[in-house]
Formats: C-alpha cells, sequence, structure tokens
C-alpha cells in the first residue's frame, strides 16, 4: 500500500505548553484509523496539523510525499475535514451548506447560483439522503435544526467533496447509536446506492469505543503523544485501560 | 471624605450641569427683538396653510427629496458594500492582494467619513454650481464610507473557525470568500440598510435648505418670507414621509429574499457602479473651474495662511460638539426620570420626534430670533436635536426590558422615580451610555450643521472662506474638521470599548 502521509517527530507546543510530543506516524492508503485518547490529549490538534490549518513547532510532515506548503491545489482538494464544532453556515440552507463541500471543484459561477438557488443540486441531495436527512429540511436554515441534523449537514458536506482522505474530529457526535453504526459502516464499507465516491482513508477521532469495530487501526494518543498503535485485531481491553 | 465615586448611571445624568453657563449666557444674551416674530412662528405650528397649490407644491418637493434621497442611498450602498468587502480582513485572508492596499483605502474612507455631507455639499456647490445631481454626491461621499465602515466591521465578526472550515475545503478564492460573506453582508443590509435610507432622506431635507432641491428648499424659501404657516405645512409634510415610512419599515418583515431579486440588484448595482463612476469623471474632465483650481493655486501646500481666528475656530467647535453631546446625553434621562407620567411621556415623545423632524439649521434661525449668535445657541440648538434621537433610543430600551426590579422597589415602598432609577435605568445606563459615545462622533459632524448659520466655530470659518474663494483656507479647514473628528473617534472607540 502507498504512504499517504508521514510525520516525523512533529511536536506542538501552545502558550509553552506540549501538547503533541514527538509523533511518528505513517498512513498508508486504503487504511480505517479510529484515533482514541482522553479529552486533551491532542486529537483535535492532531487533526488540524493532518489539514494544514495549524503548523507543527517541530517536525516535518509529508502529504501525497510532499510537504504541506508545497502541496499543489488539485493535491489539498483531495483532503477532508469533519470538525468537531461542525463549522457551518448558521445562516444557509442545508443544500446550501452540503455544497460548499463543492467549492473545490467548481467556479465562481456555481457558488452564486447555489447561494441563489438558481438550480436543483441532485448530488448535494444525494448525499444527505445517504446521512438519512428528510427532504423537508433541505432547503431549511439551519438556525432551528437539532445537533444531530446539523451533524449529519457537515458529514454530507464532507461526502460530496469526494475526497481520498478524509480526517474527522468526533463525526458521531448528536447522533444516535443507530444511526452512528448506520453512517460507520457507510465509511468502512464505502457503498452506497448513488455512486458517490466515500473517502478510501479515514482517520476518525473517535469517544465511542463501542464504534471502533470495523476500523484497520487504532492509535491511542496519552498527554500529547502516541502510546498505542495497533490493528483492530490486536485491540484487548488493557490497551483502552491505559489510554483512558 | 469619602471620595465620589463614578457609575454608570452618574455619568448620564453629570452632563445636565453643563446647562449652568448655557443658560446663564443665554439668558445674559437674551433680547425681545424677534420675540413676536417667534410667537407667530410657533402660533403657525397650529394653523399651518392648507390649499390646492400648496398640497401639490409639497407632493412635488416630496417627490424630489424621495429621488435625492433614494438614488443616494442606492449608490451609497452599492459602493459601501464594495468598499467594505475590500477593506475587511477576510478578504486579505483570501485574495492575495498587499494589505497596504486596505490600510489606504481605510484612511481615505475615515477622511471622507469623517467630513459632513453639509461641507462637501457646499464645497462641490462652490465649484460645480447647484444642482440636484451635486446634492446625490454630496449625500453619497460620507455615506458610501459610513456604509463600508459598517459593512466591514460585521465582516470581521465571521469566526476565524469558519474561514478554516471553509478555506479547508480549498476551493477558489472568490468563491470561498463569496460564501463567507454573503450571509453577514445580506444581513446588515436588512437591518441597517433602510435604516440609511431614512438618514437619506433627514439629510436630503437639510442639504435642501442649502439649495439641493427637495422639501428643505421649500421650508427654507417659505422661513426667508417668514411664511411660517406654509413653512409648517412643508415640516409637517416631511415628518408625516418620515413617519409613514418608519411605520412601513415596521410591518415589513423580510424573511426570507427571492433569489431573482438578488440576481436583478446584483445587475442593477453593476450598471449603477459604471454610471457612477462614468459621471464621475466626466464630471471632473469637464470642470474647467476644478481643474484650474488645482492646476493654478498651490492649495495643498500654502499652509502659512492660516485663517483669521483660526484657533479659536476650532476651539470654538471643539467646546460645541462637548456641550451638544453633554445636553444629547444627559437631558433624556433626566425629562424621563422627573416624568413619572404615561402621558407626559407621550408628549416627550411626540415633541422629541417634531426635534428630530425639523432640521437644525431652521431651529437655530429661530432661536436667533431672540438671542444674540453664541456657543450656547449653536449647543442648544445641536443638543436637543440630538436629544430628540437619544430619547427615542432610551425610551424603546426601557420599555423592551424586564420590569421586575421596578416592580420589586415600587412594592417595598419606594417612588416611582426612585424605582425607575434603580430599577429601570440602571440597567439600561451601560449600552445607553455606548450608544451615546457613538452618537458623540456623529455630533462633532454635525457642529458643521449649526455653526455655518450660527456664526460660530469652523463651519462658519468655511462659509467666509468659500465666498471668498480662498481655496487654501477651505482646505486647511475641511483638514481641520477631518482630523478632529477621526481623533474624536478614536478617543470615543477607547470609551465604547471599556463600556462594552
Amino acid at each position: 500500500m502507498k504512504s499517504l502521509i508521514e510525520l516525523n517527530n512533529i511536536s506542538f507546543e501552545y502558550n509553552n505548553n506540549k501538547i503533541l510530543k514527538n509523533i511518528n506516524l505513517e498512513i498508508k492508503e486504503g487504511e480505517k484509523i479510529a484515533l482514541i485518547g482522553k479529552s486533551g490529549a491532542g486529537k483535535t490538534t492532531l487533526i488540524s496539523i493532518l489539514n494544514g490549518t495549524k503548523s507543527q513547532t517541530y517536525g516535518d510532515i509529508k502529504i501525497f510525499g510532499k510537504n504541506f506548503n508545497n502541496l499543489y491545489n488539485s493535491h489539498k482538494r483531495k483532503i477532508g475535514t469533519i470538525w468537531q464544532d461542525l463549522r457551518l453556515i448558521d445562516d444557509l440552507s442545508a443544500e446550501q451548506n452540503v455544497n460548499c463541500g463543492l467549492l473545490s471543484n467548481q467556479n465562481l459561477i456555481f457558488t452564486f447560483k447555489n447561494l441563489l438557488n438558481l438550480s436543483t443540486f441532485y448530488k448535494a441531495h444525494q448525499c444527505m439522503e445517504l446521512c438519512q436527512l428528510n427532504s423537508g429540511i433541505y432547503s431549511k436554515n439551519l438556525k432551528n435544526m437539532s445537533g444531530g441534523q446539523k451533524q449529519r449537514i457537515a458529514i454530507s458536506r464532507s461526502i460530496i467533496q469526494e475526497p481520498e482522505i478524509l480526517f474527522a474530529d468526533e463525526p458521531f457526535n448528536n447522533l444516535d447509536p443507530k444511526l452512528c453504526d448506520y453512517l460507520k459502516n457507510l465509511f468502512i464499507s464505502r457503498l452506497n446506492n448513488y455512486k458517490i465516491k466515500f473517502p478510501n482513508t479515514i482517520l476518525f477521532s473517535l469517544h465511542k469505543i463501542e464504534l471502533i469495530d470495523g476500523f484497520t487501526r487504532v492509535i491511542g494518543l496519552k498527554n500529547g503523544e502516541i502510546s498505542l498503535d495497533i490493528s483492530r485485531d490486536e485491540l484487548r481491553d488493557f490497551h483502552l485501560k491505559n489510554i483512558y | 471624605m469619602q471620595k465620589l465615586k463614578l457609575n454608570h448611571t452618574v455619568i448620564s445624568f453629570l452632563p445636565i450641569l453643563l446647562f449652568l453657563p448655557i443658560t446663564y449666557q443665554i439668558i445674559n444674551d437674551f433680547h425681545i427683538g424677534g420675540l413676536q416674530l417667534f410667537l407667530d412662528f410657533v402660533k403657525a405650528a397650529f394653523t399651518p396653510k392648507i390649499n390646492n397649490q400648496i398640497i401639490n407644491i409639497s407632493i412635488t418637493r416630496l417627490n424630489e427629496t424621495l429621488f435625492i434621497a433614494f438614488i443616494s442611498w442606492l449608490i451609497s450602498i452599492i459602493f459601501g458594500c464594495f468598499l467594505g468587502i475590500i477593506t475587511s480582513d477576510i478578504f486579505y485572508k483570501l485574495i492575495r492582494i498587499p494589505v497596504l492596499v486596505k490600510y489606504i483605502l481605510k484612511i481615505i474612507l475615515n477622511i471622507i467619513r469623517s467630513i459632513h455631507e453639509l461641507i462637501w455639499c457646499v464645497i462641490l456647490i462652490q465649484i460645480f454650481g447647484i444642482n440636484i445631481s451635486i446634492g446625490i454626491l454630496a449625500i453619497c461621499l460620507p455615506f458610501i464610507a459610513i456604509n463600508a465602515k459598517v459593512i466591514s466591521e460585521q465582516l470581521e465578526l465571521v469566526s476565524a473557525d469558519l474561514i478554516e472550515s471553509i478555506t479547508t475545503l480549498n476551493g477558489n478564492n472568490f468563491s470561498s470568500l463569496i460564501i463567507l460573506i454573503w450571509s453577514p453582508i445580506i444581513k446588515t443590509l436588512k437591518n441597517f440598510g433602510f435604516y440609511r435610507l431614512e438618514c437619506s432622506i433627514r439629510s436630503t431635507a437639510i442639504l435642501g435648505l442649502f439649495g439641493i432641491g427637495g422639501i428643505g428648499t421649500s421650508i427654507f424659501l417659505s422661513f426667508q418670507a417668514l411664511n411660517f404657516n406654509e413653512m409648517w405645512t412643508y415640516i409637517f409634510s416631511i415628518s408625516s414621509l418620515i413617519l409613514f415610512f418608519k411605520l412601513i419599515l415596521k410591518q415589513v418583515k423580510i424573511k426570507r429574499i427571492n433569489s431573482n431579486f438578488i440576481l436583478l440588484i446584483i445587475c442593477i448595482s453593476i450598471l449603477i457602479i459604471f454610471y457612477s463612476i462614468y459621471f464621475v469623471i466626466n464630471l471632473l474632465i469637464n470642470n474647467y473651474y476644478l481643474s484650474n483650481l488645482l492646476l493654478s493655486k498651490n492649495i495643498f501646500l500654502n499652509f502659512i495662511n492660516l485663517p483669521d481666528n483660526y484657533l479659536k475656530s476650532i476651539f470654538d467647535t471643539v467646546i460645541l460638539s462637548v456641550l451638544s453631546s453633554g445636553i444629547a446625553i444627559s437631558v433624556p434621562p433626566f425629562l424621563l426620570l422627573i416624568s413619572q407620567n404615561k402621558y407626559f411621556i407621550i408628549i416627550l415623545r411626540f415633541l422629541a420626534f417634531i426635534i428630530r423632524t425639523i432640521p437644525p439649521t431652521i431651529i437655530i434661525l429661530i432661536l436667533l430670533m431672540f438671542n444674540e449668535p453664541s456657543l450656547s445657541l449653536a449647543a442648544i440648538t445641536l443638543g436637543f436635536y440630538n436629544a430628540g434621537i437619544t430619547f427615542k433610543l432610551l425610551n424603546d430600551n426601557l420599555s423592551e426590558i424586564d420590569r421586575n426590579n421596578y416592580l420589586a422597589f415600587k412594592s417595598i415602598g419606594l417612588s416611582n422615580r426612585s424605582s425607575w432609577l434603580i430599577g429601570l435605568f440602571i440597567k439600561q445606563s451601560k449600552s445607553y451610555l455606548s450608544y451615546c459615545a457613538y452618537r458623540s462622533d456623529i455630533i462633532f459632524r454635525e457642529t458643521a450643521i449649526v455653526s455655518i448659520v450660527g456664526s460660530i466655530g469652523l463651519g462658519w470659518q468655511l462659509k467666509e472662506s468659500l465666498s471668498s474663494f480662498a481655496w487654501n483656507e477651505v482646505f486647511i479647514i475641511v483638514f481641520s474638521y477631518s482630523s478632529i473628528a477621526i481623533i474624536g473617534e478614536l478617543l470615543n472607540d477607547k470609551i465604547k470599548s471599556r463600556l462594552i
């Protein structure tokens, strides 16, 4: 399998606090990674460094074999993120928010069409349908929606982007166990009726341990350091006790 | 001795003490020369002239006013939006243009904004002559800068997290920018845009007094002819227009804007931008007076020949704005405190509305009927005109807040006034003072209106210099106005940030 991401001795400091310490990690194509750890262990920071929104204090990252700063836009477009705080635009409708995921592949005219509702966006509808969102809310403003609906809109926004790698920070927050399972399986199996290309490589930060079934690899963070990096099959209870 | 501790409530009332020197001067300068004229003016308010001819003139003049106000509003909103976007931080985060451009634009816009539309009007009239398009231009210049500031401030509120999340989608930079600014701009235009139309109507009425047309011109002409009955008809008609306009705005609640309508607005905006640019370029190229002025005289560098009484004029202007601000801050809470009666408050609301509607130029001319021109007279005029505005704001806010504390204090036997003060006003005093700090910026700019007529300060000096075509003096005065306004604004920003 091709190596997509390489992290060498990555450290991140904030206000003289070491959030991440000497992280060495290699992510290969097709891996489904579950990132676990206590709150404050550095999971969100690691994801922010991986998607390029935070710069490491020390160390070196290579994505698609290139330094992040040297990545072409065509490479960056292959990376998607689902944020813990969702980061949706409250004043836009569900459909408009989902369409924002297409920004990387579309031109300015599409943006105006989206904002002015000038056409029907079937792909956005398909992604929302996959996330089991009711068609009645497609054109509704986000302000009056529940946490679960917003969560699924954020997931739909990442699906429509069709990235090759997807980083997700607590993507199943606010969802009931049945939906969590359904959506997780969608990302693991990548099978759907609409031929939407799901990301082949995923790294999901998870708090609900019961969701790690189906992932191929489990990485555990403790006090900013990788204290666990094994395949799902090797994972035992004592590993988890050590992390939490 | 215990040290006096100032809090927001005390600060709101304290400026009432300014009335001591002001009243002293006004009593001292009082004369009965024009008292009969003043009584005629007051009597005429109850017997406005109503006949077919006056009604026809009123309608024609109101149409003119609306036309000027609407066009100025439209242009200033369109250019304001555009400049607001390109002076916001978010623009430079997404579009690779040197940030220096933003700073240069902001400085230019701050200078344009710091000069009141009336000053722009008198200068432009002197250069280009009187016509409606000059009135529109005079209103547009500061209004564009004001709108740009508001839009840019609203765009600063877009969270860094949201910017980060959209930029990580790696779309076209312009698309990302439009996605991020779309909602804040639509929201600002919905909340603030129509209020600016009302401001535009008021400004058109004021500039009308200086000849650009509309109802203001009729008010001034009938005042000059001492035809007060006719003048009141015009004042009532513009008041009715503003009132009608406000009622409509209260009824209209825009929930969702039709996309075709937005598309139409975008097309019209593009046309207006091109036409406006063409108009201004044409105006500048074809005006020989302006070209001669700029080429033949070194007006920008001749700082040696300061106007007579230059420093005194600056001092007077600063004192005038301090006194007027003091009146505008302290009068509304003081009147509400002493008038704990429903009917009295209704009368106060009516008076506040009337005083907001009569242009301050007319108010000062009326007061000059029985008083000498003085700093106090100008301060009373400008102070009360603005008190009409601060009164409305305070009264509206007080009627919206929870009255439980007020009722609790009343139930334990406190008087109405004490309960009002500590149960209601104390809650509002901070936000009221914060608004007043913003208002005092406007008051400084408005000193131009009263000082041009009231023989006081820089405005009067400007009028003198303009009438003698002393362009170097005009430049120095405008520069001074702008500098003081910008310094005042910086000080007020500090006060506001401490209050908020």
